[in-house]
């Protein structure tokens, strides 16, 4: 069991927001993780400034994970300080865990909240716009913060119960499984979304088969972009291309 | 005029902290900054329209690691801002909205550039830290964060003047190029920047699993609509 007081486990847990406010190329969320490691570290090394100085210095070093995905790494980072500042561990621990655990959560963070929790509240809160513009702003906001918040607050605590504590709670957490759902949905939703569009535009033409026709277009206008996305075609390359084409085609 | 530049470069540098420095609580996704950008200048329903387009059009780029997607929380200060101000002047008709949204694009871009001048600076401020801590001051670990945070939020504010700036400006004097009156046919691209932006989730969500489901949601659908539109 964690000796850090609950004041300080909770500065910690708000200063974790803060995590990439100096974000920067060299060292990239390095000041923001020694930010947030510091109230712990002034607790467990309070009149030892050399070795509150050498703890510090471990936290300034290259550090780079999805910062919801954070908040595990700074807990058992804590923990494993506690036993260091105990003498109970290397030193050199910390940074051999920081910089094995930095990567594999990153791609797992990035994988689950970008590329499939965001789209799937986007295109979420997109559709119920229609509806009201309001309703669209609270379920995008519900959708992202319901899971984003729940794993800044229990991906901490289980990190502050120790290596084993958080790789349990990651293992639990089901992460491959949430996030093939999640692009699941968002493809639902997506497709939905297309369809509504194509389904407004074939309205203008009127008779089942230009309908029709016009729903084949649209099909493979998104196929096409599709492609174009693969080819690592930025959405702003296809937008001017579109403002080129309106510009230089359809003048009338 | 002048309250809604300030209220909107309070509201943008908020936004802007959201997308990078702090909370990443999605409060600078395009609907809701569009959203509130247009209710700043006088229409709330025209931003939230252009806010739920743009909404989808960027999420296709993911800020992993270094690379810095466009940014779309500038394209919806802009269109936000746009959208309001000709529906309450010259009227928002499919043509106008159209180029809104592909004048946009600008922003967007500009506002990625302005982000990677802000971590190139951060960069010096780190460093400062580090050797600063070297030299025993450890309280140089919070104020340089707070340097990095400041930043962050001042370059927001700014950015946030000049789009919503330029947004109404475009409203004023650009826009009227566009509408039906014009010689431009923009509105005939008005359905293609949706589909562009359903193009933009699939990609994400892309698997062996997602493809048919997609395409098939997408004709269910569609058909569906026809369907109850054809009974009347």
């Amino acid at each position: 069991m964690s000796g850090i007081p609950q004041h300080v486990r909770r500065k910690v847990w708000f200063r974790q927001f803060l995590l990439q406010a100096c974000w920067n190329y060299e060292g990239m969320q390095n000041v923001g993780f020694a930010y947030s490691i510091l109230p712990a570290l002034r607790d467990r090394y309070e009149g030892r400034p050399e070795e509150f100085s050498r703890a510090l210095k471990r936290h300034l070093e290259f550090f780079n994970t999805h910062p919801a995905m954070a908040a595990v790494i700074l807990g058992s980072t804590i923990r494993l300080e506690e036993r260091v500042a105990e003498g109970t561990v290397d030193p050199r621990a910390v940074g051999t865990f920081k910089v094995g655990m930095m990567g594999s959560l990153g791609a797992i963070g990035d994988s689950y909240f970008w590329g499939a929790l965001k789209p799937m509240a986007s295109v979420a809160g997109a559709i119920l716009a229609f509806v009201h513009p309001l309703l669209g702003i609270a379920m995008l906001l519900f959708l992202y913060n319901s899971s984003h918040m729940a794993l800044r607050f229990r991906g901490f605590a289980a990190g502050m119960g120790g290596e084993e504590s958080a790789v349990r709670f990651l293992k639990e957490a089901g992460f491959t499984g949430k996030t093939e759902d999640r692009k699941m949905i968002a493809a639902i939703l997506s497709g939905a979304y297309g369809g509504v569009v194509a389904s407004q535009t074939a309205h203008l033409f009127g008779g089942a088969w230009p309908e029709l026709g016009v729903f084949l277009v649209a099909a493979l206008a998104v196929h096409l972009f599709t492609v174009f996305f693969r080819k690592a075609v930025s959405p702003s390359e296809v937008l001017v291309l579109l403002f080129l084409v309106g510009a230089l085609i359809l003048w009338q | 005029m002048v309250w809604s530049f300030l209220l909107a470069a309070a509201w943008g540098g908020i936004c802007y902290l959201d997308r990078t420095a702090a909370f990443q609580v999605m409060l600078h996704r395009p609907l809701v900054v569009a959203s509130v950008t247009g209710a700043i200048f006088g229409n709330f329903t025209a931003g939230a329209q252009v806010g739920a387009v743009l909404e989808l059009l960027y999420i296709v780029r993911l800020p992993v690691g270094a690379s810095i997607p466009p940014d779309d929380t500038g394209a919806a200060i802009f269109g936000g801002a746009a959208a309001a101000t000709a529906s309450s002047s010259i009227g928002l008709d499919p043509g106008s909205f159209t180029a809104i949204l592909l004048l946009s694009v600008g922003c967007a871009e500009l506002g990625k550039y302005a982000d990677r001048l802000v971590r190139r600076v951060n960069g010096r401020i780190a460093h400062l830290t580090v050797e600063r801590v070297e030299g025993g001051d450890f309280l140089a670990v919070e104020n340089g964060l707070m340097a990095g945070f400041v930043l962050f939020g001042v370059i927001g504010m700014a950015l946030t003047l000049l789009f919503s700036g330029l947004g109404v400006f475009a409203a004023g004097s650009l826009l009227t190029r566009f509408g039906p009156e014009s010689h431009f046919q923009f509105s005939v691209l008005l359905p293609t920047i949706p589909l562009l932006g359903a193009a933009a989730v699939f990609s994400c969500s892309r698997t062996d699993r997602t493809s048919p489901v997609f395409y098939l949601t997408m004709g269910c659908v569609f058909a569906a609509i026809f369907f109850f539109r054809w009974l009347g």
